[in-house]
Formats: C-alpha cells, structure tokens, sequence
C-alpha cells in the first residue's frame, strides 16, 4: 500500500476512529454538557448592535447575500414592467429608445450577475455547511469578503440607471457597437461586473473546498448530499467559465480606455473574439444557475417523496455530464455569425447531446415522486411548476439548437421565449422551493401556505400568459430588444397579452416577497423537521444557536435523520466530535476528499471589519477606472493589498497554542496543517486553476487572430526584444526556482537559506518584472492588435508577477517574525504553489511574446 | 487479486481494505470519459477552423476527415476501454447492488465505477454526436 502523503514534519491523526456505538451511547454528564455549550456560544457568539457588520458566519453573510440578491431581482423586474408597458401600443412614446436599451441592458445583466449566479452562491453559503453538519465554510472571511464586494459592485452597476448612465448595447456587450457607446455605460458594466466576478470565484473556492474537505467524518462520496455534488460541479464549471469574460472584460477595457483594437477590424481586430469569449462564459453560466437550482430539487423530491433519491448514481453522473458538455454549446449563440456550417454542425450536436442528462435528472425525481408517497407539499408544488415549464423551454432549446431553425428565429421574440421558459423553470421556480423548504431552517419560522399558493398560481399563469404568446410574436417577425415597433403587423394584441401577464407575475411576486418581508414574531414555535426530511440541516436546534451543530455527527448513510435514528439526539447531547470549544476558538473538521476520514481541526476565522475595508478599497480599485480616474484607483488597490495582507498576516496559518487537540471520542487531530493538506493549499490551487484558464484565453486570443486574419503578425510588424524577452523569462525560472528551494530548505531547518532564498526572489522578480516591461515598449499597442496582444501579454504577466513579489515578501517577513517557522510553513507552500503558476505563465508568456509571432 | 481457477481461495487478511483503500480511489477518474469528449470536440473544432480560414484554398478536406475519424475512432475505443473498468469496478453482476447507499469502502469503490461509467456512456454518445458532421458535412460552406 502507498504511503499517506502527508509531508514530513506534519502530525497524523492519532486514536480511535470510526467511533463505535458503545462510544456513541456513553452518557454526557449534565454539568460537562452545560460548560461546553457556554463555551460554544461565546465562541459564535453573533457581534451585536452596529458590530453585527462585521459578523462572518456563514448564517449571517448567506442570509445578507439573498437578501440582496432578491432585492437585486425587484428591480430587474421592475425594468421589465416598464419594458412591458412600453410594448403594450405600437408607436407607444412611454420610454424614448435610449432609456428602453437602457432598461433591456441592465434587465439581462442584473438577473444574471446580480441575482442568478450570486443567488447560487447565497443559497449554498447559507445551507452547505447545514448539509455537511459543519459549524462553518472554511474561509468565513472571504465569503464576507466576495458579499461585500458583490454588494458594492452590484449597488454600482444597477444604481447607474437612476442616473441614465446605464450601459446600453445589451447584456451581451457585443463590440463594436459596446466599444464605441458614448459616455460610461459600458466601463460600468466591464469594471463593475468583472468586480462581481472576483466575489464568484471567490464562492466557487469557499464552495468547492467546503464540499470536498468539510464533510462530517464518515461521509463518504457515495453518502454525500446530491447538493453537494452539483456544488462541486457548478464551482469547478464557474472556475471554467467566468474566467474566459474576465480575459473578455480585460481586453475591452484596454480598448475603451486606451484605445488599444483588439474588437476594432480596421486596425486587425476582430469583434468575433469577444463574442467567442462572452458565449464560453455565457452558455455554461446558463448551466451553472441551472444546476443548482435543480439541485434544490434533488433536496425536496426525496422528502416529499419519503423515500431515497431513485437513481443517485445517475444524477450525479447529469451534473458531471452535464457540467462538461455544457462547454461545448457556446457557439449556438453564435449560429448566425457566417461560421463554417461544419462548425455549427459540432455546436448543434453537442446542444442536442446536453439533453441526454438533463434529461436522465428530471426522469430521476420522477421516478422518485412515482415511487414514494407524494405529500403535495408548498415546495413541492412550485417543484411541480418548474418541471412543467423547464420542460417547455428544454423543447424550444432542441428546436433551436438545429441551425436552420435558429437562423429562422434568431434575435427574435422566439429567443425571449425560450430563454424565459428555460430560467423561470430552471431557476426562478425551483429556488422559490427553495425558500419556501428552507425557510423553517434559515429563519426558524413557517411561511404561509395561503399566500404561498396565491404567489404559485399567480407566477405561474402569468408566465405562461406573459411567455407563452411571445413565441408567436418571434415566428410573426418581432425582434427582440426593439423599442417599439409599427401598427398593423399582427403583434399588437400578443404584446398586450404578454404585458397583462407581466403584471400578472409581478403581483405574483407581490405576494412573496410580503409573505418573506412580514414581521412572524407572533407565531409559535415551529417543528424541528416540519418537512420530514432525512437530511442533515433538519437536526438544526430551535430557537436558533449559532453554533452550526452541537457537535460534529459521524455519518454513514445518505438520509442520516431517517436510517440513523440515535443520530440528532446524540449531536445534542454532544456526543459526537468537536462538542466544546476550550480555547473560545472558532473549530470545525476537515477530512478527506474521497471517505471524509477526520484529518485536522480547522480554525477558522471570526467578525471582523477587514473585509469590508478590503472590498471597500477593492470595489475602489475597480469604479474609479470608470470616470477615469487612475491616481484614486491605484491607491485603493495598494490599500486592498495591504488589507488584505494584514487580514492573512494576523489571522490564518498561525502557530498554534498546541500542535494536537482532543476533537472527541479518543481522537486526536492536528491543529495546523501545511501542503496539500491544508485548506488553504486547495483554495490557492482553485483559485489559480481559474486564473490559469483566464491566461489560456488570452493565448486562444493569439491564435484566433492568427487564424481569422491572414496578416497577424502584420507582413513586417516589429517585434518584441528577443534578448530582453529571454532575460525575461529566465528570472523568472530563477525568482520560481528560488522560492521552490526556500520552501524545501526551509522544511529542512536551515531558515538562513530559505530567507536567502526570499530575498533572491523578489529581486530576480523585479528583474524579470522590468525586462519583460522593456521588451514590448518599442511596440504602439495602439497601431495594431499584434503588438496590442503583446502588450496585453505583458500586463498580465507584470500584475501577477507583482502579487508574486508581494507573496516573497510576505514569506520573508513571516520567517523573521516568527510566523513562518521550519515547522509551520502553510504559507510558504501556498506561495510556491502560486509561483508553479506564475512560472509556468512567465514561460508561456516568453513564447508568446518572443518566439511564436516570429513563427507565424 | 483473484487468481485465476481457484474458487477455494481464502481471503487474506485486509485484502479488501486494500482494495478499496482510499488512496487508490481518485474523483478525477469518473471525468476521464468526459474529458476525452472534451478533448475530441476541442480538436475537431480547432483543426477545422484552421482548415477552413486559413487552408482551404490548399488541399480538399478529405485528409482532414479521415484524419478526424481515426481520431474519433480512438476516443471511442479508449472511452469503451475507461467504461468496462469502471463497470467492473461497479461490480453489478458480482453483487447484484445496483445503487450502493452504504457508508463502507466498497459500496464508495462500486459508485465510483457506476459513475464513471454512466459518464463514459454519456461521453460516448457526445463523441458519436460530435462526429456525425465531419459524416454528413463535407466541406466548410
């Protein structure tokens, strides 16, 4: 057998472990019971009065994040009352054209980036750590900090239409009409969303690691909560998706404010990039509002059911599937851009081959339902409603996958249709199930089955009134995205059947959002599991604690509340592991990826205001640019980092006050962990995991301009310094090389060396910094896209190599005060873990800059 | 390991904790399939735009057709060979388990062959889809 890969110098788990029952059933004195839940509540004790901000907890930040992701949502849906009301007369002056391009722009942008894809994270903030019986996520502060970025971003980009500064060439920003816009509508979508898409990846860590490293001990991968699974999926899809638009937004902002032409044809550009860019994001973030959502349904279906999940197996295998094909659709948003029909021919296949386990998932709950005793529960009637209108949009989506048929429908209302069918019964419904299910547990009340009813028939008639007739309006001719359009054409009394259905929905959402908003203090205590369910959130305690779980169950089934009877009465007792907490620390346990054997103790972080000081000067580092006001905006970014700094420096990867810990039930875990061992390691490999796939898309930005354009290089164009290029590339080998050594010399003892080492670092980094600088400054990145691309290149490269400096330099100061020790080394694992990125982006870049233009 | 012909053999001891032992198991190998779909579909699609935008006027596209579906044929052998581990490892006809719910090591080491084969049979059919336009669609019109 292998050995275990724990890296010398690391403690193993020492003890007794799996628990056996006579453990389990040992008695828990009263008064030991009594002082372990005194210490546990200070420990999560929620900050009170104007602290209550700077609170971190998964229970607070989830709940602040859908709160501000619906409100988000009303507005959206207010724009598209107003876009109704507009189309309700032909030659209708309501709105001018100005203000309805407007309202189209943000209407798509706002529900997509500012409440379905934050929705996902806001849910499974809230509820994953529930589901895992964890006491937290891993890293509470960066979800406090991704919350407070999203909130900054969000209050930007949406308020910017109060002020008729919104961006207008719709949510899909297509160049050149986006990059020639007059004023700063589009720099707010660019600058403002690409801030919120550092809070979603920032979740897609939290997600993925919480998932993969915080289960309970004993849930195995074949145990493990459907929603983990498709959390799993959908944050390995956004770590692949979001990062292509962030390459997308990086190269669009260059243009806009420095007028470099990457979309501009005149000067070699090509606008085709953008939309291949956007579209690799696009479609799969389809999929990743999608999955959840669905995932909710995977939660209600086995509890109104009562019975297990049919078919787990082969869920888990739609959302993998489904996860990777998605990635290969992106070009049947493109069907009409005059590809190759050969092309179009692999995007249309692989759109009809997507339905193979979309479909298998749905057949699944069914089966389920038809299986077990259906209990027409509030949830599960909007779970009803979803599968009936998914089904819809999941039929008008094969139609349109087949070219001919789209190219017949294309930017018609056809489009809005289908794509309304898709989200509402995608999305829209089954996270309204969600609510409705979860309700009881986030927020220890009931909602009203009366108004829940009224608020389903409501939302549900009115989609179809409001959607329905719009796939005859798109077949009639309508385009969408029009302001108006003439009498006479056999549309008018469609679009007045759809703006009495709009109205219809909204009164719909009316009734939600009172039921939701309306003070419950008057009602009585609610049941424990009102539901049934067999899942772990149900043993949450009522009233409410805000410790998570009483203490950290041992799990071996799927439904534990159903097939482990003992189970919540031994969590409240506090039989099972972590029950106390001593030391007033913040505790949960990680364990192993594949069998969730318990491996450490994790502390984890408490309130704090750094991170909104953090997000504060990190949303100022992105909103100035837009007025263009640099001096302002590079301050707040130097003020980020150092922010940030402090918030690692005083907070994570500390010695602890002893290197084992009686986690409960004769075990013994270590406190600190280093490597791959360490959370922390795995959020440093997923984060630049996505990072790398935004440099991928850069080079892909190279290449398609090789093949799209026959002069790229331009026939005699200048380039790059070959020598300066190469010296380029070589420091950073060695600035690699050096931090690498500093790491094993380090773990050896001999401390000396290693800081040697991180001296040699930086400044080898400087070097390679100021080289690669050097080397593209004779190119005009303005003339052309080549040298442009090149300089794009280069900017990429210095920002990283700048955090990679930073990162040395943190190490050094570690080892000289103490923090970093031959012992205690998580940091520097991270940071070499960062520079195997940053080096491998340093040699790809010298390629791209120095050999592969003279090659092509 | 079983070895072969004799039906009499005792276990050893913890033979089967080392079989299914956590370290041999990994969460990438049910994406094998996938990603070979991944990988298929990425050169299909780059190999023919090049081909189209910038060699067309060169040489007819039947070199890249064949090539294509040998490529494709590849995938599909390589996809049918990653399926019948994993359906081994699922272990279904041995069993006769076709959900394992438990909480215990083999239950864990048979889903995770009946996940990956469930996604390589998925992966199979998307490579057969993928290649029915380089059948059917002969050139880049």
């Amino acid at each position: 057998m292998k050995q275990n890969r724990i890296p010398a110098g690391d403690l193993a788990p020492e003890g007794i472990y799996p628990p056996t029952e006579e453990m389990l059933d040992e008695p828990v004195p009263d008064e030991v019971r009594a002082r372990q839940e005194d210490n546990l509540r200070a420990a999560w004790k929620t900050p009170q009065g104007w602290r209550y901000w700077t609170a971190v907890n998964n229970s607070e930040v989830g709940l602040w994040y859908t709160l501000t992701a619906f409100f988000f949502m009303l507005m959206a849906g207010v724009m598209a009352l107003l876009m109704r009301l507009q189309l309700w007369a032909p030659e209708n002056d309501l709105i001018s054209a100005d203000r309805f391009n407007q309202l189209f722009t943000m209407h798509g942008s706002a529900m997509m980036f500012l409440f379905a894809v934050p929705m996902f994270e806001a849910i499974s903030i809230l509820i994953l750590p529930a589901f895992l019986g964890a006491r937290d996520m891993p890293f509470p502060r960066l979800s406090a900090y991704g919350y407070w970025c999203f909130l900054i971003g969000g209050v930007f980009v949406i308020g910017s239409i109060l002020f008729d500064a919104a961006p207008k060439a719709g949510w899909f920003m297509y160049p050149p009409l986006a990059t020639k816009e007059q004023g700063i509508g589009s720099d707010i979508w660019l600058l403002g969303l690409s801030f919120i898409e550092v809070a979603s990846i920032a979740a897609a860590v939290e997600l993925i690691v919480g998932a993969l490293k915080c289960r309970p001990p004993g849930m195995r991968v074949n145990v493990m909560p459907l929603y983990a699974w498709y959390v799993l999926v959908v944050g390995g899809m956004i770590l692949f998706a979001f990062p292509p638009l962030i390459a997308g937004d990086f190269l669009f902002e260059l243009e806009r404010s420095f007028d470099w032409p990457f979309f501009d044809p005149t000067r070699g550009g090509d606008p085709m990039l953008w939309q291949h860019l956007f579209w690799i994001f696009g479609h799969p973030e389809v999929y990743i509002i999608f999955l959840p959502s669905i995932a909710i349904a995977a939660m209600v279906v086995p509890t109104v059911a009562r019975r297990p999940i049919l078919g787990y197996s082969w869920i888990v295998l739609s959302a993998v599937g489904t996860g990777f094909l998605s990635f290969g659709l992106w070009v049947h948003h493109m069907f009409t851009t005059g590809l190759p029909n050969i092309s179009l021919g692999f995007f249309s296949a692989a759109s009809e081959a997507v339905v193979i386990p979309t479909g298998i998932q749905l057949f699944a709950f069914v089966a389920t339902l038809i299986a077990g005793r259906v209990v027409m529960t509030l949830p599960m009637l909007w779970i009803a409603g979803a599968l009936a209108i998914f089904t819809a949009g999941g039929l008008t989506g094969v139609m349109v996958a087949i070219a001919p048929f789209d190219w017949q429908v294309h930017d018609t209302y056809f489009i809005v249709a289908h794509l309304h069918y898709t989200l509402f019964g995608g999305m829209i419904f089954p996270v309204i199930a969600g609510v409705y299910y979860f309700f009881p547990f986030f927020r220890k009340k009931m909602l009203s089955e009366r108004l829940g009813r009224w608020a389903f028939w409501l939302i549900f008639t009115g989609f179809n009134i409001c959607f329905l007739p719009m796939h005859l309006t798109g077949l009639l001719g309508m385009p969408r995205r029009v302001y108006t359009y003439p009498e006479g054409l056999g549309i008018d009394w469609l679009n007045q059947i759809s703006t009495v259905g709009a109205f219809i929905i909204a009164a719909g959402f009316a009734v939600f959002a009172w039921d939701i908003l309306r003070p419950k203090s008057g009602q009585p205590q609610i049941e424990r599991n009102p539901w049934g369910g067999g899942t772990l959130e149900w043993s949450h305690e009522i009233p409410e604690t805000k410790w998570g779980v009483r203490s950290i169950p041992y799990v071996t089934t799927r439904y534990p509340l159903w097939d482990q009877p003992k189970m919540v009465d031994r969590m409240d007792r506090g039989r099972y592991y972590l029950p106390d907490a001593e030391e007033g620390l913040r505790e949960t346990i990680v364990t192993s990826v594949i069998d969730a054997r318990p491996l450490q103790v994790q502390r984890v972080t408490g309130p704090a205001y750094i991170t909104i000081l953090a997000a504060g000067f990190t949303g100022g580092a992105f909103i100035f640019p837009t007025f263009h006001l640099y001096p302002p905006a590079i301050v707040c970014a130097a003020f980020a980092v150092v922010c940030i700094c402090y918030w690692l420096w005083t907070s994570t990867a500390r010695p602890p006050e002893a290197d084992m810990k009686e986690a409960g039930l004769g075990l013994r875990l270590p406190t600190y962990a280093a490597g791959p061992q360490a959370v922390g390691w795995w959020a440093v490999w997923i984060t630049m995991l996505g990072d790398a796939t935004a440099f991928a898309s850069l080079v892909f930005g190279v290449f398609f301009y090789w093949t799209s354009n026959a002069a790229f290089p331009p026939p005699g164009a200048e380039h790059a310094s070959g020598t300066l290029v190469a010296l380029a590339t070589a420091a950073f080998a060695a600035a690699w090389l050096a931090t690498r050594a500093a790491r094993g010399l380090n773990r050896a003892g001999r401390v000396g060396a290693a800081r040697a080492g991180l001296v040699a670092g930086p400044l080898l980094t400087a070097a390679g910094m100021a080289a690669i600088i050097f080397s593209v400054l004779d190119l005009d990145p303005t003339t052309h896209v080549y040298p442009a691309m090149m300089w794009a290149l280069m900017v990429w490269l210095v920002a990283h190599a700048s955090a990679g400096l930073i990162m040395q330099l943190y190490c050094l100061a570690g080892s000289l005060f103490g923090k970093l020790t031959p012992r205690y080394d998580a940091d520097l694992w991270n940071v070499t873990l960062f520079w195997h990125f940053l080096g491998l982006t340093a040699l790809v870049t010298g390629a791209m800059i120095g050999l592969v233009p003279r090659m092509m | 390991m079983a070895e072969p012909g004799r039906d009499d053999r005792q276990p050893t001891a913890h033979e089967d904790e080392r079989e299914f032992a956590e370290e041999r198991e990994s969460l990438w190998r049910i994406t094998l399939g996938p990603t070979i779909w991944a990988g298929h579909f990425l050169i299909c699609y780059a190999s023919v735009s090049v081909y189209c935008f910038r060699l067309e006027r060169m040489f007819g596209m039947e070199g890249l057709r064949l090539a294509l579906g040998a490529l494709t044929l590849a995938c599909l052998a390589a996809i049918g060979w990653i399926g019948w581990r994993a359906f081994r490892r699922w272990e279904v006809w041995g069993t006769g388990e076709f959900s394992n719910p438990v909480g215990n090591a083999e239950d864990r080491h048979q889903f995770l062959g009946h996940a990956g084969f469930l996604l390589a049979l998925v992966s199979f059919i998307g490579v057969v889809f993928d290649a029915l336009p380089l059948l059917l669609i002969g050139s880049c019109r």
